[in-house]
């Protein structure tokens, strides 16, 4: 029996994000039924070959004791006269003996060249035997003659005549070995039967044990997918007493993760609202200024703080980007998307903007919140911005085999001026490089753009062939 | 146009105060939400800056509360962080727009225009009813294609009859939403200020696009030719 097969699933394991997989080592499964086979198959064999071992002792003591009853029937048959004369048995103790070939056969020899063969014998060769002592017996066998293999029990026997004279003969009582054999082999076939059937059956119910023993692991996996793919945030079955290190452990990592991202997060925006404020000072300071002497400084101080402003809102977001996380929760598109449409829609109101959207059932981010948002409304504002009066939002999910966690495709299209050709490779550069940017224009695409890498996406822009302007198309891969 | 500023730093809220000021806004400011909720439900505001990040309470409360309590006027607010986080649930609890701090601000005077004419139901900068044109971009009025001088209290009366043209407003609405708290409130300088804008924007007397309603207030006669974006 194949144990892997026996059980269905190989508990799969946590660790996916090993770099190079040398050879996964056996599943304790496996282990243990490959071990257990072993043990199992020794043992029942060892059982069958002392039982047959037992066996054969018994029967070939059984056997010594019937062909030696049947040497003291006949002897007790054979009779000597008072010249000595031997007188063969009259009887025989059983039927085989009087049927020839019946391979039971019995032979007596004695003094004066007496010789006599029961019925089944006459004309079998029994040169091998030898009289024996009066009182020796011997048990031989096998030995192998024409008749086939044989058994042969023999015993001297002296005879003491009236007239005082000894007479000594020998009876010799032999079966061939099938019919022990044949007892023998039908007994050990049996056996080996039922061996197998207790075998088949101890491995089916130890594969059951073990599968019973080992549902926890499976259990401790499973859950640990549900939180990769984002659908639980902990591990938060009940697992038994040699489990429960290792979950509460893997549950303190994760949440200690979690807390100290949300801690960075604030104090990010800590930052954020330190730096920035202050920068809203000068600059509002400064426009207020109109003094014509002044003027001139304003603007050369006006461009630094512009230029100040730009770097930290971009360093900030880019800070603030969480990227790919291998216990994110999975964020739901849809919600995410009313919530910045309707927004947008009530800061556009004057454009008369209709946005239409196409998202996907259940298609989710698996990240932060906040990078969804920041994604999403980036890619929305500007197509806000640039649009004469539609936009069209686009989202699917897209599962790829063996990953857990489905891929994402996200476009936003317009039906504004476009992008030339030979624009689009400036537009993305321009996002790339945080420090020259043009005003108001860039920043957003420059964290829509570090926000796919973050999570190892990739940004196309293009032509909506639909509404003939901008097409931004996010796709972020399965993992 | 009487606004509510709701600002912690005390050096923005002031410049912020200021520059309003000298725009012909009457402003209202309040150095965190305790004070931004008790003006905001107590002065018929026609727009609310509201910074995010406030003390005592926060700006995204504020905003909650002021609609809560049946407060309609637009709401722009502030935000140092500029995440999206921020602005959708601003936007969702209420406000209108939003500005990222560090702003120019005539970003937010823009806003703040488009913001008010949204709310009195005009879709364009210029209001025109007839042959009356008022830009509140440039700030500049028009009548037959020619331009009217007025001084910046002027347009700022005019502005707000015509953004509620074919409305009646009350003489008590006018004083508090042109004039700042401290204001000489003597209805006779709003009478004044009629006539003058009566003078310049009809010399021949043939147009009468101010109405007075007897007792009650005025109201701007002209309907509004522009009303809905095409």
């Amino acid at each position: 029996m194949d144990a892997d097969t026996a059980l269905p699933s190989r508990a799969p394991t946590a660790t996916t994000n090993e770099p190079s997989r040398a050879r996964r080592p056996l599943s304790l499964a496996a282990r243990a039924a490959i071990a257990t086979g072993f043990v199992l198959a020794g043992f029942l064999g060892l059982v069958g070959l002392t039982l047959s071992q037992a066996n054969k002792e018994r029967a070939l003591s059984a056997l010594h004791d019937r062909l030696q009853n049947f040497a003291i029937a006949y002897i007790t048959n054979f009779d000597v006269n008072r010249y000595g004369r031997i007188l063969p048995p009259d009887t025989s103790p059983d039927p085989n003996f009087s049927r020839p070939g019946s391979g039971l056969y019995a032979v007596a020899m004695g003094d004066k060249d007496f010789r006599w063969e029961s019925p089944s014998a006459i004309g079998r060769d029994f040169s091998f035997l030898v009289p024996l002592e009066p009182g020796a017996s011997r048990f031989v066998g096998p030995i192998d003659t024409r008749m086939g293999r044989l058994y042969y029990y023999s015993y001297g026997v002296a005879w003491d005549t009236e007239a005082g004279k000894s007479v000594r003969f020998t009876v010799m009582v032999a079966q061939t070995e099938d019919q022990l054999e044949g007892g023998n082999m039908a007994y050990r076939r049996a056996l080996v039967i039922w061996l197998s059937v207790l075998g088949v059956m101890l491995m089916v119910l130890q594969l059951l044990l073990l599968r019973w023993s080992l549902t926890p692991l499976r259990k401790v996996a499973s859950d640990m997918s549900r939180v990769e793919r984002g659908d639980s945030e902990q591990l938060d079955s009940q697992y038994p007493l040699e489990l429960t290190g290792l979950t509460e452990r893997i549950n303190a990592f994760i949440t200690n993760e979690r807390e100290q991202r949300t801690r960075y997060r604030h104090t990010l925006a800590d930052l954020a609202h330190s730096l920035k404020t202050p920068l809203a000072v000068i600059r509002s300071q400064l426009e207020s200024t109109t003094g014509d002497v002044q003027a001139g400084r304003s603007t050369a101080v006006l461009d630094q703080v512009r230029r100040m402003d730009e770097l930290v809102a971009y360093q900030l977001a880019r800070a603030a980007t969480s990227g790919r996380q291998t216990f994110a929760s999975a964020v739901p598109i849809a919600g995410a998307a009313e919530d910045l449409v309707q927004g947008l829609e009530k800061v556009y109101a004057a454009k008369n903007v209709l946005c239409e959207f196409d998202i996907e059932d259940g298609a989710a981010f698996y990240g932060e919140q906040g990078d969804l948002l920041e994604l999403l409304g980036n890619l929305l504002e500007n197509a806000f911005k640039w649009a004469s009066h539609r936009v069209l939002l686009e989202v699917k999910a897209q599962p790829e085999h063996g990953r857990k966690r489905p891929g994402l495709y996200v476009s936003v299209e317009d039906d504004g001026p476009g992008i030339a050709e030979d624009k689009i490779e400036k537009v993305l550069q321009r996002g790339v490089r945080g420090d020259e940017r043009v005003q108001g224009h860039g920043i957003g695409l420059s964290i829509v753009q570090d926000i796919v890498h973050a999570y190892r996406g990739e940004l196309v822009v293009d032509c909506s062939p639909e509404l003939g302007g901008a097409r931004f198309s996010v796709r972020l891969a399965a993992s | 146009m009487r606004i509510l500023l709701v600002e912690d730093e005390a050096p923005l809220r002031e410049t912020l105060a200021a520059r309003l000021k000298r725009d012909g806004f009457a402003v209202d400011a309040a150095q965190d939400g305790e004070e931004g909720i008790y003006l905001g439900r107590e002065v018929p505001f026609d727009l609310a800056i509201i910074d995010l990040g406030l003390p005592k309470m926060s700006g995204m409360d504020l905003v909650k509360a002021l609609r809560e309590a049946g407060q309609r006027y637009p709401i722009l607010i502030l935000t140092a962080r500029g995440s999206w986080q921020d602005k959708v649930e601003g936007l969702k609890y209420g406000a209108d727009d939003y500005l990222v701090k560090p702003f120019h601000v005539e970003e937010l005077l823009a806003r703040i225009n488009a913001l008010v004419r949204r709310a009195s139901g005009w879709s364009k900068p210029i209001l025109a009813c007839g042959v009356i044109k008022l830009d509140t971009t440039a700030q500049t009025v028009t009548v037959e294609g020619k331009l009217v001088d007025l001084t910046s209290y002027e347009y700022k009366v005019l502005e707000y009859l015509m953004l509620h043209a074919g409305e009646l407003v009350s003489k008590a609405d006018l004083t508090e939403h042109i004039y700042q708290q401290d204001f000489d409130r003597d209805s006779n300088v709003l009478e004044v200020f009629i006539g003058r804008l009566r003078r310049k924007l009809d010399p021949e007397g043939t147009l009468k696009p101010i109405e007075t309603v007897r007792g009650r207030g005025y109201r701007f006669a002209i309907p509004r030719t522009d009303g809905d974006d095409e």
